[in-house]
Parts: C-alpha cells; structure tokens; sequence
C-alpha cells in the first residue's frame, strides 16, 4: 500500500508540470512525439482507447480459448495429460514478452498476413475488418493475437484451479438428476467458478493493458481513435508501447508528458482492479456464505424453520456442503 | 592472447622506466604527475547510430589502455544521452542532433561558463531501401522520396517513377512505405533532408519523430529493414550501416540526370560541401548541413551526422584527461578508420578532425 502510494506521488509529481503546460506554445511539447496536439487530454485519449481497445480484443479472442483449455485439463483430459497439459500451459507464463514481440514480428505477421487479406476482402463491410488491408502485418490484429497467446496461461491457470475445487457432491447431484457432462458443468461447475472466471479475465486483462515490447514491436502506430484491425499505420497505439517508443528520444518535459500518460495507465489498472475486486466480492461463494452466515446469526436460533432456510439461502456452496465435499476427497 | 598480454606488460614497463625516469629527473619541488599509463571508467551514452562504431572505438582503445573501461548505453537514444549528460551522470553523450539553445544553456551549470562542446564524431548516409520482387536497381529524385513517404506516389508503376527508370519493369502494385515508430535521429536526419531539398512536397518541419500518419512504422533501423525484406512492394529508410543485405535506391544529385549509389567516399565528400560551422559556444563544432548544396558528381545526397558532446570543464582533471584521451582517439584518423571497417561508417573529412584536435585541447 506504501509502494503504491510512492508511485502514484511519483507519477502526479513528475506528470504535474507536462499536463499543467500549455501544448500549443510550449517549445519543447510542440516538437517531437508530442507535436500538433491540443492539450495532454487529446494526447493521451487515444493512447487509452487503443490500449482498451486492442486488449479487448485479444480478452475477446484469448477468453473462450483459455477457459475451454482450463476445462479440459480440470474435466475432460486424462489425470496424466492433464498434468503435462497444465504444466506446458503454465510454462507460456514465463516466455519474456520481448521473445513474445519477435516471434509476433517473425512467424504471427507472416502467418496471419493472408487471414488478414481475406477477413478485409471479404468481411471488410464490416467496420473493424474495412479499410486498406496491410501489406507488412503490422496490425492490431496481429498485436491482439499475440496479447491473447500471453493472456492464456494467466487465464488457464486461475480458471482451472477454481474448476478444479468445485464441490464433488455438486457434480454428483448434478449427474444423479440425469445431467450429460455438459449439462453438468453448465448446471454444477460454471455458476460454482463464476467469479473466478471474472477475476481470472480480469487478471488477464492487467497483463494485455499494461503489455509493452511486444506491441511496440508488432503494431504500427498512430495517434489516432481507430477501430479498423488489419490496416498499417493507422491503429491506435497503446500507452505504454508509446512510452517505450519515445522515451529514449524525448526531453525533459516531453518525458513528463510520458510520464503523465502513464499515471492515466495506472489509474485504469487500478480500476479495473477494483472492479474484479467489487464482482468477486459481490458473486463469489464467500461472498454469498458471509451474507447468509450474517443473516443466519441475525435470526433467534432456535427457529428451526428458520435456520433452514438460511441454509437454503445458503445455496449450494454453503460452507457445510463444502466442508463435507473435502471430507469426501 | 599471449602474446598480447606480453605486449601489455611491455607498455607497462616501458611506461613505468619513463615514469621512473620522470621522477628522478624531475625537480623534487615538482608535483607534476608521471606519465602513467591511462586509468579509470568513462560512462556515457545516448544515439544508437553510432552504437556500432562505439563499440570498435571502446574495443581499439581498451586494446592500447588496458586499465579503461568504456560504457556506452545505447538504449537511451540521443535524447535520453543528452538529458543524462546534462544531469551529470555522463561523461559525453552521443547525439544526432546537436545540442540546442536551451540545453547549451543548461550545460553552463555542469560544465562552467564555457558550455559543452557538439564534436562530429560519425559519419554515415540515410539509405532508402526497398524489396519489389523483379527490381533490383531503382533511381529515385528527391521529388519522388518525398511523394513517395507522403503518400502522394501510392502505385509503382507511377508515370513519375518509371520515367526515373527507363528499362525497368516497375509493376502494378501499391507501395507500402516504413518508416520508423519510435523518435530517432535518423528520421530527423531524414525529414531535415525532405524538408530542405522539396519544400513543395514536404509540408512538414524536420522532427525526430516521423510526421506522416497511415504508413508502417516499426521499431528501431532493424525493425524497419527486416519488414521491409519481409514485405512486398517495400520502401523503407534506414541508416546505411545497418542496411545489411537489403537493396538500396541510388538517389539523384539535384536535379542532375547523375544517380549516386552510397559509397563512404561519396558521404565525406557530401558532408564536405554541405556542411559549414555554427558553433553554439566557442570551440563547438554543430555543422548545419545544407543538403541542397551537394552536387559532387560522386557524393551521396543524404549524409548523417552524429556527434559526442563533451564539458569543456570537467569535474575532475583525470576525467578530463581519460576522455579527451578517447575522444581524440574517436577523432583521430586511425579511429575513423576503425569505425569505417567495423561498423560501415564514412571517414569524417581532416579539416574537422584537426578542428576537433584543437577543440579538445581546451577541454580542462
């Protein structure tokens, strides 16, 4: 808490003098990266919408892949190639982002380049894929792909532990009611790791948001507002790609212009961080537990009627269910 | 190795017989420091253009003083040395720009009444560089490069370029430009260049950060060679040294019917027509560079110039010494022919080395 307010003074003190400056008639702020712009807000408004942007996208793209892998290895995979399976993934969570960016340069450009001419040719009515196709690869298209391959372990690895602690009664009872695995997973697993897949996404999300090398290496850049994927030039960068790209050539007050669009970064993150916070509290197990404890312990015990229908409230992950599921294991 | 330690231990010994020698002759009320061999860490920093030549010039330099260590941090780029030579930190800073008004001014607090000093340290040429399949030679005129980065030429078989280029088939396809995403003295080299020579068809000031949106910027020279080998129909720009095997344009001298391919002959003697001094303080050596006045029949249009900027007082008189010892060196005929073989540059022309010799030499 102490680190975090170090930094946050940190950033407000160094980013004060560039966002209190005037962008128009400032010597240093109307040359170099940060040349022909308003104010710090229009400088740094489309840095912020091109890092939401391109890590929705890759949540979008990264999402349902992550969460069905966590379901295989937890659910469907045998015990032995789930091991290997969960161990390759969480592997993926140690490759530098850096190698991640030159293998984005080298085999996701190349790779995607024809997807890419034939999602603008064919599919180009529809805004996010219009526009003039790129001929190097160097799309947001291309820089999303590779945020959603780094968003996987994270997402997997969180997912598939809370997969994994779902009550056993719960899938039994589910599978006794005549459910298919299916069935039972929809009806015993997901609403059980609800709010882990929500913190998970939102975990994964933290990485894409605040991802550096391998977008600054991947995407070709501008500053604009921009939802077309696949053209070259155009895509709106990202914070802190546009950071790294301009920090080593930029003066003083240009680097406190830099410095203030990240703090704007770090106030995003701190938000989404509290808004995983604020639904895991609101939709977790425990959370529902502690509120029917608390109304348990606020009615006279000795009502059995009552009591039993707070355990009701309860639901099926009140905290006896579970004690005894362990017990079962 | 041996042989080499040897030769080591022997300019040792010969430095300690004259050290000694020194003494004994030397008058005992004399506190004139011996002759020893030199000593000590220079960190420094800044522009990555000559972060190859740094390199050979570290490596050449360690090899005659074995007791130096030379740091060179080339992540900072130009404006990251300058801001931490100003700081203090640095010894010297390397940069593509020379330093500014403000920052002469600022320097008088680290470095005395006398400021800094911009010294031409490398010398090099913007190379544009381009990957059409079938084409192997290509003319470009200035018009041409700066219709082309402005995304006014978009097809290659543009009756403009294939009138440049009678004989070659030029295909019918979009060309796609690269340029740089990241701020760099290369592209400030570069628009200075576009910004002189066609004022009609580059509506921007020289800035170090690339100006035009809607083309393919990439990371660093070598994200901008490798996508433009990597692509089709490609045109990129790009610090001769670094070019590797991708083919370069040769571009037109004026508006000559003459088309020059680099040479690092041809960039001297550009470098020789188009600079002319414009010190910020006495003893400084900024070149402005007029681009429009190269007309040698032999010399590359677009030269780059990179400096190293040091105090004119430094901290301490041995820090003073070590740097102005490898300073020199850099500036020196032997080093500029270092980082002609090692890292591709072009050799800076005499004049400017001799200039540099007695810059340095006010350097306490």
């Amino acid at each position: 808490m102490v680190i975090l307010a170090g930094v946050a003074i940190f950033l407000i003190v160094q980013a004060a003098p560039a966002i209190a400056a005037n962008w128009q008639t400032n010597a240093s702020l109307t040359t170099g990266p940060t040349a022909n712009q308003a104010s710090f807000w229009t400088y740094v408004a489309p840095l912020i919408w091109g890092t939401v942007f391109v890590s929705a996208i890759a949540l979008v793209m990264g999402a349902p892949v992550a969460i069905g892998i966590a379901l295989f290895i937890s659910h469907y995979a045998p015990r032995r190639i789930a091991g290997v399976l969960g161990y390759l993934i969480d592997l993926l969570a140690a490759v530098p982002s850096i190698v991640f960016g030159l293998w984005g340069i080298f085999v996701i450009r190349p790779f995607l380049l024809p997807l890419t001419v034939w999602l603008n040719h064919n599919l180009g009515w529809i805004p996010i894929f219009g526009g003039q196709a790129s001929a190097t690869g160097s799309t947001l298209f291309a820089g999303a792909v590779v945020l959603a391959v780094m968003m996987l372990p994270i997402i997997t690895s969180i997912s598939r532990e809370i997969f994994l602690q779902t009550p056993r009664l719960h899938e039994e009872a589910a599978f006794a009611l005549g459910a298919t695995k299916w069935e039972m997973i929809r009806l015993a697993v997901f609403p059980y790791a609800r709010s882990g897949i929500v913190s998970a996404l939102l975990l994964g999300l933290g990485r894409a948001l605040g991802e550096t090398m391998a977008i600054a290496l991947i995407v070709s850049p501008s500053l604009k507002f921009w939802v077309q994927l696949l053209t070259d030039g155009q895509n709106s960068q990202t914070v802190a790609a546009n950071i790294a790209l301009n920090f080593p050539i930029a003066d003083t007050l240009q680097r406190q212009a830099l410095i203030g669009t990240g703090l704007m970064l770090f106030v995003i993150l701190i938000a989404v961080n509290l808004i995983a916070r604020t639904i895991v509290a609101r939709t977790g197990p425990g959370a529902r537990n502690k509120r029917a404890q608390r109304k348990a312990r606020q009615l006279p015990p000795t009502d059995p009627g009552v009591i039993a229908t707070a355990d009701a409230a309860a639901g099926p992950v009140g905290a006896t269910t579970v004690a005894t599921a362990e017990g079962v294991e | 190795m041996k042989l080499k330690n040897l030769a080591v231990a022997g300019t040792i010994a010969i430095a300690a017989t004259v050290a000694l020698a020194a003494c004994s002759s030397a008058s005992p009320t004399s506190t004139a420091s011996p002759a020893a061999p030199l000593s000590g860490t220079i960190t420094s920093g800044g522009s990555s253009a000559q972060a190859n030549a740094q390199t050979a010039w570290a490596a050449a330099f360690q090899a005659q003083n074995s007791g130096v260590t030379i740091n060179y941090d080339k992540s900072q780029g130009s404006g990251g040395g300058v801001t931490n030579f100003l700081s203090g930190t640095y010894d010297f800073a390397g940069t593509d720009a020379a330093l500014t008004s403000d920052q002469q001014t600022q320097s008088q607090t680290l470095c005395g009444a006398g400021g800094a000093l911009d010294l031409p340290v490398y010398l090099s040429g913007v190379a544009i560089i381009f990957n059409v399949p079938g084409v192997t030679k290509l003319n470009l005129d200035s018009a041409s490069i700066a219709k082309i980065f402005n995304k006014k030429i978009t097809m290659w078989n543009d009756p403009a370029l294939v009138a440049l280029n009678p004989g070659v088939t030029l295909p019918s396809a979009k060309v796609t430009p690269v340029v740089r995403s990241d701020g760099s003295g290369t592209t400030n080299n570069f628009t200075t260049y576009l910004s002189q020579v066609q004022k009609a068809n580059w509506p921007y000031p020289a800035s170090s950060a690339w100006p035009v949106t809607g083309e393919s910027a990439q990371q660093g020279g070598s994200g901008v060679v490798s996508t433009v080998a990597a692509g089709k129909d490609t045109i990129g720009y790009a610090d001769q040294s670094s070019i590797a095997k991708a083919t370069a344009a040769d571009i037109q001298l004026g508006t000559t019917s003459t088309y020059v391919t680099y040479s690092a002959a041809g960039a001297t003697a550009a470098f020789t027509e188009a600079a002319s001094a414009n010190p910020s303080t006495k003893g400084d050596l900024t070149q402005a560079l007029d681009y429009t006045k190269i007309s040698g029949t032999n010399s590359y249009p677009i030269p780059l110039l990179s400096y190293d900027v040091v105090c004119t007082t430094f901290k301490t008189a041995a820090q003073a010494k070590l740097t102005k010892a490898y300073v020199g060196f850099i500036d020196s005929t032997i080093g500029q022919a270092v980082a002609a073989k090692n890292a591709g540059s072009a050799p800076l022309p005499a004049s400017i080395l001799a200039d540099v010799k007695s810059s340095l030499a006010s350097v306490k």
